[in-house]
């Protein structure tokens, strides 16, 4: 048996803002969609076929329409998985672990959200459960996943450092993520890349949602910590 | 209200808004004030990760092993001469 090649994968750009907007003491605004990339009106494989059409011809076993649709969502699951891991070998067993999970569950998808939305649900659950056999607690985030003082977010008050805006990139930017301690890298991805709402993540993570919340904000101030200090330290490389 | 006072309840700030008297701190005092900004902006900048890495080939190889070991997918029909 072979499966046939259909689609290759799509083209991402690498986007980042040059700068940001000054602070406001309300919500993040809707102007930057929550998951900008996932825009696309109706998504089409290499070979003219529909991914609505793809799937239900992968619901009957359609080998090759599943690798088509492997071919147009694999870096998004590998993203997630590697990014919620930090770590390659893990982030490849899991993409391979959810992409299984899907053709085995295909037949069951019945389009009342995007298929997307889906298959990301799908391997969230997928890496949250490796997570939990590793050791990962379902109900209480706070007091297992909580770092250490040290690791934790130093407080601002009274001092004043030049501001981030203009100085991060995608590159350091994932160097810092990749840092974080595991329990905050989990929520920030979710929240803040992924655009999941604190009462799904909470859902998802067996947690409250003022716990969501707090370990987020943790998370912001510690990487707010660590992108300064490759900021000094690339300044200081400079002399 | 003073900088301790405003970031205590900076998450409940930046997840639902300030008050008035929170809104009067942001506007006096530079380093709160670069504090929202800097949370902002990483908020921002994570929002624009776009999913850039792609997982080796082995992956889908191992994908496509199990799925002919379980039989999940059709042989492909072979074409009539």
């Amino acid at each position: 048996m072979a499966i046939r090649k259909t689609a290759e994968p799509e083209e991402n750009v690498e986007v980042l803002r040059a700068s940001a907007p000054a602070p406001q003491l309300v919500s993040t605004p809707d102007t930057v969609p929550k998951r900008p990339y996932l825009n696309t009106p109706k998504k089409m494989l290499a070979s003219g076929m529909s991914e609505a059409e793809a799937i239900e011809r992968a619901k009957d076993g359609d080998g090759g329409c599943f690798e088509a649709l492997y071919g147009m969502h694999k870096r998004r699951v590998y993203s997630l998985c590697l990014r919620m891991t930090g770590n390659t070998a893990e982030a490849e067993d899991l993409t391979q672990e959810a992409f299984l999970q899907l053709y085995r569950k295909i037949a069951t998808f019945r389009g009342e959200s995007a298929f997307s939305t889906w298959l990301h649900r799908l391997a969230v659950n997928v890496v949250l459960m490796h997570l939990r056999k590793k050791g990962l607690p379902e109900v209480s985030l706070q007091e297992t996943l909580e770092p250490a003082e040290e690791d934790g977010p130093k407080k601002d008050i009274g001092s004043q450092d030049q501001v981030l805006a203009g100085s991060i990139d995608r590159v350091n930017l994932e160097r810092a993520i990749e840092s974080l301690p595991p329990g905050y890298r989990i929520i920030f991805v979710l929240h803040d890349i992924e655009g999941y709402e604190h009462n799904e993540i909470a859902e998802m993570m067996g947690c409250s949602i003022g716990n969501s919340k707090s370990q987020l904000h943790k998370a912001r101030m510690k990487l707010r910590d660590l992108l300064k200090v490759t900021r000094v330290e690339k300044a200081a490389s400079k002399r | 209200m003073n900088c301790a006072e405003f970031q205590r309840d900076l998450p409940l700030i930046i997840d639902t808004g300030g008050t008035e008297s929170q809104e009067e701190h942001l506007r006096t005092c530079d380093v709160c004030r670069g504090l929202v900004g800097d949370l902002r902006y990483i908020a921002e900048q994570a929002k624009l990760l776009i999913p850039m890495l792609e997982p080796s080939p082995e992956v889908w190889n191992g994908i496509e092993e199990k799925l002919r070991r379980e039989g999940l997918v059709k042989p492909v029909q072979a074409r009539r001469p």
